[in-house]
């Protein structure tokens, strides 16, 4: 159950990561790489804030802005200096690399005994349920701390979809939306297209990088390979939501990438509790992406095969 | 109102694809003028009509509207002053987007985009009153992707969009060029309509001798990058199709003139 707690807390988590992908990858239609390095940093930089002594909630805001900076010289990259999208998130993701190590000072940064965000978890579950240390839950004894945490998440998690929704429907984000889909169009409507790519890709990776910050402060540690293959896992979570929610409309879209990320590690999690080599995880998740991005076209193909001229 | 002087542009100089696709344009256009624009392939109408919209910049020379010098301004700060419609439908709309977010994009072209949200009621409202006009059902279909409409339907949305909040400047190029000859005569009624009404500045480039002897008050013809013909007034009313076509041959002929005569010039003096 602990386990189950645990795995749900921490694909919520990176449900924002998912979300941060689904802005790049769907509404601009790039693979931003940055995103490997903007969740890193986004864990650094809270990390070191909150070894100095730092509130929580301004050390996760701080690592959630840094990414967003980050974001935003990609898209500079890309739409001042005219380098393709691929190679400008390449660029910043390597350069990433050395400033977290620079951010961080060593590898790695336990902080198990620093006052974080998760305490706030534990406060909102003692409000909610009484002082007591563990409870039944469905016939499992659970502690408190684990129900405040995943109940925060899930809460925070709700907002942000919200939020975003909403920012969707509005005069700037129709135009953000606009600009993906069709960049004659909109400049003929007098937006300029390059600063919607840098601010979506701000966005983008603050969302990444918050991901990042919660992360750090759930599992303890922030640590300089943390980001490493987190792009390939957003593309999951997206696909995965695509498959279940079957739309690309924006509500939904947002819904099933939340979905998607929570579904991908609980998968993750039950392959992992019935023996599959972490050292493999990586590989099965890119193997994993390959098929989901294929399998539309396969079915097609498939279809086209077997089915007769039914869709013809 | 616009003033094009001296334009010129050519397309990959210095290699062996240059194009001299302008070379020297020049002209000036009255307010609520509708002039329309032929010339045959690659002559060089797009282009002309691209460098006023800002999709480029020229090599040389300047262009004004209402006395400003827009030369220097990237396509989305003209975009204030300029509504455009496209050869191709499905570059006048985004089709992943509802017909309502569409419209309301156009409903704020030039101007500053805030946090507010979008479909307002009122707007929504009266958008829904000028589709309603164009009777093709479209007001009921506010929900659907814009995508899922025909070429046809885009345009006159396209059209609606450009002149919702009324241009300085309308261009048109070729924008019934793909459509069946029905819609296309739909789509140029309702651009006869609208320029009436609101009293435009139009610019349209077409192919149609039909449209271009009854549309406009003033045709110009482009050829090789350059103004060749240019009728205004009773000189224009009076053009049949005929007469244009005779006009195309005309300026053939001249061309094909040129290099003999260079030839000529130069078996001479050289
Ligand atoms: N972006 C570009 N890059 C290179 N060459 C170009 C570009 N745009 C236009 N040209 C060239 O400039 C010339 C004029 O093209 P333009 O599109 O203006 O012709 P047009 O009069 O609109 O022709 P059509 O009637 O076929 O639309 C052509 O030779 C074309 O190949
Ligand atoms: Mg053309």
């Amino acid at each position: 159950m602990n386990l189950l707690l645990g795995s749900l807390t921490i694909g919520l988590i990176l449900s924002l990561l998912a979300l941060g992908v689904y802005i790049a990858f769907r509404i601009f239609g790039m693979a931003d790489i940055t995103a490997d390095g903007s969740l890193t940093l986004g864990g650094a930089v809270t990390a070191v804030l909150l070894l100095k002594g730092t509130d929580p909630v301004l050390a996760t805001l701080a690592g959630c802005l840094s990414g967003a900076a980050a974001g935003m010289l990609t898209g500079i990259l890309h739409t001042r200096f005219g380098i393709h999208s691929l190679l400008s998130g390449i660029l910043m993701m390597t350069a990433l690399y050395s400033i977290n190590l620079w951010v961080m000072g060593r590898s790695n940064l336990p902080l198990l005994s620093v006052a974080n965000l998760t305490d706030a978890g534990e406060r909102l579950a003692n409000l909610m349920i009484g002082p007591q240390k563990t409870m039944m839950l469905m016939g499992w004894e659970v502690t408190c701390r684990d129900i405040g945490i995943l109940l925060a998440t899930f809460a925070w998690v709700c907002l942000t979809a919200v939020l975003l929704f909403f920012f969707f429907k509005t005069e700037l984000g129709t135009a953000m939306r606009a600009t993906g889909d069709n960049p004659q169009m909109i400049r003929a409507l007098g937006v300029n297209t390059g600063n919607m790519i840098v601010l979506g890709l701000a966005l983008s990776n603050g969302l990444v990088a918050l991901s990042g910050a919660l992360l750090a402060q759930f599992q303890g540690f922030a640590d300089v390979q943390m980001g490493i293959g987190m792009i390939v896992w957003g593309v999951a979570s997206v696909i995965i939501g695509e498959s279940l929610v079957r739309t690309r409309r924006l509500g939904l879209a947002i819904t099933g990438a939340i979905m998607g990320a929570v579904l991908f590690r609980l998968l993750l999690a039950i392959a992992l509790r019935f023996g599959l080599n972490p050292n493999n995880l990586k590989l099965i998740t890119a193997i994993f992406v390959f098929f989901a991005l294929v399998s539309p076209a396969l079915l097609d193909s498939l279809r086209k095969r077997w089915g007769g001229t039914k869709y013809a | 109102m616009l003033e094009v002087i001296g334009a010129k542009k050519t397309f990959n100089p210095g290699t062996i694809n240059e194009t001299r696709a302008l070379q020297g344009v020049h002209f000036k256009l009255e307010k609520s003028s509708f002039v329309i624009i032929i010339g045959t392939n690659g002559s060089g109408k797009s282009t002309l009509l691209n460098a006023v919209a800002g999709s480029f910049f020229l090599d040389d020379g300047q262009i004004r509207i209402d006395g400003k010098d827009i030369t220097r301004w990237p396509e989305h700060r003209r975009a204030a002053y300029i509504g455009r419609v496209f050869q191709n439908p499905f570059s006048g709309t985004a089709p992943n987007m509802t017909i309502e977010e569409n419209l309301v994009l156009a409903a704020r072209r030039g101007l500053f985009r805030s946090l507010l949200p979008a479909s307002r009621r009122s707007l929504v409202d009266a958008l829904k009153e000028r589709v309603r006009t164009l009777g093709m059902g479209l007001e009921n279909r506010f929900d659907n992707e814009i995508g899922t409409l025909s070429g046809g339907q885009r345009q006159a949305l396209t059209l609606l969009m450009a002149t919702w909040l009324r241009p300085q400047l309308l261009l048109l190029d070729e924008h019934t060029a793909a459509l069946d000859p029905k819609s296309a005569d739909q789509v140029i009624h309702l651009t006869r309509e609208v320029v009436a009404r609101e009293q435009l500045t139009t610019l349209m480039v077409t192919h149609s001798m039909w449209q271009a002897a009854h549309l406009g008050d003033r045709l110009i013809m482009v050829h090789r990058g350059k103004i060749v013909r240019d009728y205004a007034g009773a000189t224009k009313a009076r053009l049949r199709p005929d007469d244009l076509l005779a006009q195309f041959d005309e300026v053939r002929r001249t061309d094909q003139l040129d290099p003999t005569a260079a030839e000529m010039l130069r078996s001479r003096y050289v």
